[in-house]
């Protein structure tokens, strides 16, 4: 559905990715893992249109996506919570949720079909959404950024090292949302980075390991995770 | 004593409010934008120029006196919508995320060529077009006599705050430009469409920075060189404030309006200098100004 083809990304003159493919499937969860600096980030921004492209291609069932603007990803169905969050602080949680519903103009009816729909898979969120995006925990921020995200994603989500800083306990509980997600969106295509690969073996279909900006090995067994943290 | 001082009060609060119309155009281009328009100044004698020769025309032409009203915002919304568009994507539009320096050189340059071509499309004396002023007359209160048009000035300024803050706050549009200046790479993620909120925020900056040149025009009239003077109230206001502040804009414009009108009056010798003494002592103290906060920038 979504197909990177031997993407090429330089920033500032260095090369951070060289030659990445990977595709992603409706209904699969691939979990892209990499250290610090591997270039985790920047597929993930590539895919967003946020960084250009210095050769290669990225296809959204088969059209060229690549070739339009960064901001047209959210109304293909793209969705993306990047690594820290990147909450408005002055909106409040639930306005945070709206900015992509406004920036597409969804109508009212559909806005808050859309907020239900994420209200129900996230019910903490609803508890507090009057609260400002700036007096929320790492934890809770990493909640928001995933309902955001879901708000447009109706293709496929991205999600930045979601378990980055989390309490043990609150990642189990991001793992158990994201086990709910994919019961309840079937279709919907995953991908989520990681620097340690043993949180998501019980929920990634595929492993890719990325280093020094180059995708290395593919491995389709889920739960084969590849060594190095 | 007391009584003595009202009027300077309102002197100096319509001088605010003509500045305050440049300043927080300044401030808003800048927070959306990131950049510091040299230029902006330009937009505000450009806005006088406009309206001054509009209002001329409708004295000679005979037609009813009161149309100088709109026709003051009418050139405004004409130097916004011409110039506004056209000179972001031309020229400002280069200059996102480079350095202060190129983004200065770049917009000093934009100065340079918008004074010429004042001289060249207005020429190079002064115009008067008062007759808005004229027409409102004046009002006595309490035995002291005040100019109705410096009142309706503070009032336009007052709604223009408002109006701007219910803008930010509660539409759609002011949604999406506050997510942009938060944060523009995730707003482009989420869907908004940068490019269009950069333009439309430098052209509402040059809108408001026209129009408080227009108000102008019935109070002082137009002549060269007034650009680069507003140019520098106006930093010299969003300086105060700390750049970025709507609201801060407000109380600085007040600030420097008043110390300027009570620079006026008392010590005339510092009338030229009033601003940017307060513009020093406040930041010895704020660095950032009295509502600003360090900005963090994000690579």
């Amino acid at each position: 559905m979504l197909e990177m083809r031997k993407v090429t990304v330089s920033i500032a003159g260095v090369r951070v990715l060289r030659e990445v493919s990977l595709t992603l499937r409706p209904g699969v969860c691939t979990v892209l893992i990499g250290r610090n600096g591997a270039g985790k980030t920047t597929t993930l921004r590539a895919i967003m249109g946020l960084v250009p492209l210095v050769s290669g291609e990225i296809l959204l069932e088969g059209d060229a996506l690549h070739e339009r603007p960064g901001h047209a990803r959210a109304g293909l169905g793209l969705g993306y919570a990047p690594e820290d969050r990147r909450l408005i602080p002055g909106f409040s949680i639930e306005e945070n949720l709206l900015l992509p519903a406004l920036a597409l103009n969804l109508t009212a009816a559909e806005r808050k079909r859309r907020l239900d729909d994420v209200y129900g898979l996230l019910p903490q969120l609803a508890e507090m959404r009057k609260r400002p995006g700036g007096a929320t925990s790492g934890g809770q921020g990493k909640m928001v950024a995933l309902g955001r995200a879901l708000m447009v994603g109706r293709k496929a989500v991205l999600l930045d090292e979601p378990f980055q800083g989390l309490a043990p306990a609150l990642a189990l509980d991001y793992a158990r949302t994201l086990a709910a997600l994919r019961r309840e969106r079937e279709g919907l295509a995953l991908l989520i980075t990681e620097s340690s690969p043993h949180l998501l073996d019980a929920i990634a279909d595929e492993t890719l390991s990325i280093e020094r900006g180059a995708i290395e090995a593919e491995d389709a067994a889920p739960g084969a995770a590849t060594p190095g943290h | 004593m007391l009584f003595a001082i009202v009027p300077l009060i309102v002197d100096g609060l319509a001088n605010a409010a003509l500045i305050f119309f440049v300043a927080v155009g300044l401030t808003l281009v800048f927070s959306v934008l990131r950049i510091l328009n040299v230029a902006h100044g330009s937009f505000y004698s450009i806005g006088a120029y406009v309206a001054a020769s509009i209002g001329l025309w409708i004295i000679s032409s005979g037609l009813n006196p009161w149309l100088s009203f709109p026709a003051l915002l009418i050139a405004a919304a004409l130097v916004a919508a011409l110039m506004g568009p056209l000179i972001e994507r031309t020229l400002v539009h280069w200059t996102y995320g480079k350095g202060e320096a190129v983004q200065i050189l770049v917009t000093f340059g934009l100065f340079l060529i918008l004074e010429d071509l004042q001289r060249i499309v207005f020429g190079v004396r002064s115009i008067y077009a008062d007759t808005p002023m004229a027409l409102l007359g004046v009002s006595e209160i309490g035995g002291i006599i005040y100019l109705n048009y410096q009142l309706l000035l503070i009032g336009l300024a007052v709604l223009t705050l408002i109006g701007l803050r219910l803008f930010i706050r509660h539409t759609r549009q002011g949604k999406l430009i506050s997510a942009v200046v938060e944060d523009r790479e995730v707003s482009e993620a989420m869907g908004i469409n940068t490019r269009r909120i950069f333009m439309m925020a430098f052209t509402l900056g040059v809108f408001l920075a026209a129009l408080g040149g227009a108000l102008a025009t019935p109070t002082s009239g137009v002549a060269p060189g007034l650009g680069a003077e507003t140019m520098v109230l106006a930093f010299a206001v969003a300086a105060i404030a700390g750049l970025g502040q709507v609201e801060g804009a407000a109380v600085a414009a007040v600030i420097v309006g008043v110390a300027r009108v009570l620079a006026i009056y008392y010590v005339p010798a510092l009338d030229a200098v009033a601003p940017y003494l307060v513009m020093l002592v406040v930041l010895l103290i704020w660095p950032y100004g009295l509502f600003g906060t360090t900005q963090s920038r994000r690579i």
